[in-house]
């Protein structure tokens, strides 16, 4: 069952949902709209195993996205959840302009609280301005009993490039741990 | 809680659920399949800039069909006029139509619970693709809601076609505010 934006209001309230800042006037009728955060990493090159990426600040007159090109950046807000799982998105307003937020990983898991790092494509040209509302997060209930978090992502407050290359580590999993 | 085809084809009958046309067969085991309307929109500007109100052209599919190229990005519309307020719509590409590399959304699939209306296509192809108007092209599926429903009154309601983005409205409402 997906949260309607009372519940979502009563949640913060209680202490169920973390969204910092928080405004009312934020709120849709089934989910929350959040603000661009500041920081943009520019995708520069990939050296056969890995990307790497050139950080700046989003200035106040704003930053224009070339399309087909990758940038990671954040939410504006500290997001999470102890007893939800989260859905992060566009907002339509922003898919009316073919940016996308996030490639196919909109899944937040249960007990993760950060700033979600985004990643975003234009498919035509578009220019951001930090703080801007730019997408919305529905809050989803569980069913079954939860397990708590390890992820190496989930409380990560920048924009993350992927940890992807240390999969072939041997100890990849006790990276989980 | 996702709603099965057979409750989606109840609520539509005790009127929950808004699909007009509705065509019992375009039901599917836990959605129902959209088909594309014949108007598009593309935008007709360098840098689209959110805080300006974007020029954009409208156009109509020809009887053969519209070929968008690799990468092009436009916007669509649902034929059916598609809503509920009792249950969250979800927009989804159709797995024949995604597997010809187009993305219906670009990632904003979810519909406020009192959005009724036309559902705006954010169309981009990953390789060429024709497109006809009347083609089966997203599907809709519908969500149990959890918690006191307030009921949207945006600014895309009762769309009637592809509705261009609006953020430049949102400008006075402070989206760009750094708070």
């Amino acid at each position: 069952m997906i949260l309607t934006g009372s519940k979502i209001k009563e949640e913060v309230k209680n202490g169920n949902i973390t969204i910092k800042p928080f405004s009312f006037g934020q709120v849709n009728p089934n989910s929350y709209n959040y603000r661009l955060g500041s920081t943009l990493k520019i995708f520069e090159k990939f050296d056969g195993s890995k990307s790497f990426f050139k950080e700046i600040k989003i200035p106040e007159k704003g930053y224009i996205l070339e399309p087909q090109k990758m940038y990671l950046a954040t939410t504006k807000e500290i997001i999470g959840s102890l007893q939800y799982a989260m859905s992060l998105i566009g907002r339509s307003s922003m898919g009316r302009y073919g940016l996308f937020l996030q490639c196919s990983a909109n899944l937040g898991h249960t007990t993760s609280k950060h700033k979600w790092t985004l990643e975003i494509v234009a498919a035509i040209p578009i220019k951001l301005y930090p703080g801007m509302i730019i997408g919305q997060v529905s809050f989803w209930r569980n069913f079954g009993s939860v397990k708590k978090y390890k992820g190496r992502y989930g409380f990560l407050n920048h924009p993350q490039e992927s940890f992807a290359p240390l999969s072939k580590q041997k100890n990849y999993d006790t990276n989980r741990k | 809680m996702i709603l099965t085809g057979n409750k989606i084809i109840e609520e539509v009958k005790s009127g929950k659920i808004e699909i007009a046309p509705f065509d019992k067969k375009r039901i599917t085991t836990n959605s129902y399949d959209l088909s594309l309307g014949d108007t598009l929109i593309r935008y007709k500007t360098g840098v689209i800039d959110p805080k300006q109100k974007t020029p954009h052209e409208e156009i109509k599919i020809p009887a053969d069909g519209l070929v968008l190229q690799a990468g092009e990005f436009v916007l669509g519309h649902s034929k059916e006029r598609i809503g509920s307020d009792f249950y969250v719509p979800l927009i989804h590409g159709k797995s024949g139509t995604a597997r010809m590399g187009l993305f219906v959304h670009v990632t904003a699939d979810l519909i406020d619970i009192g959005s009724h209306g036309v559902t705006t296509f954010q169309l981009y192809t990953t390789l060429p693709i024709r497109l006809h108007a009347g083609m089966l092209i997203a599907q809709v599926s519908f969500w149990v809601p959890f918690g006191d429903i307030v009921l949207y009154k945006g600014k895309y309601q009762n769309s009637t076609g592809p509705r261009p983005s609006m953020t430049y409205k949102d400008f006075k409402y402070d989206i760009f505010k750094k708070n």
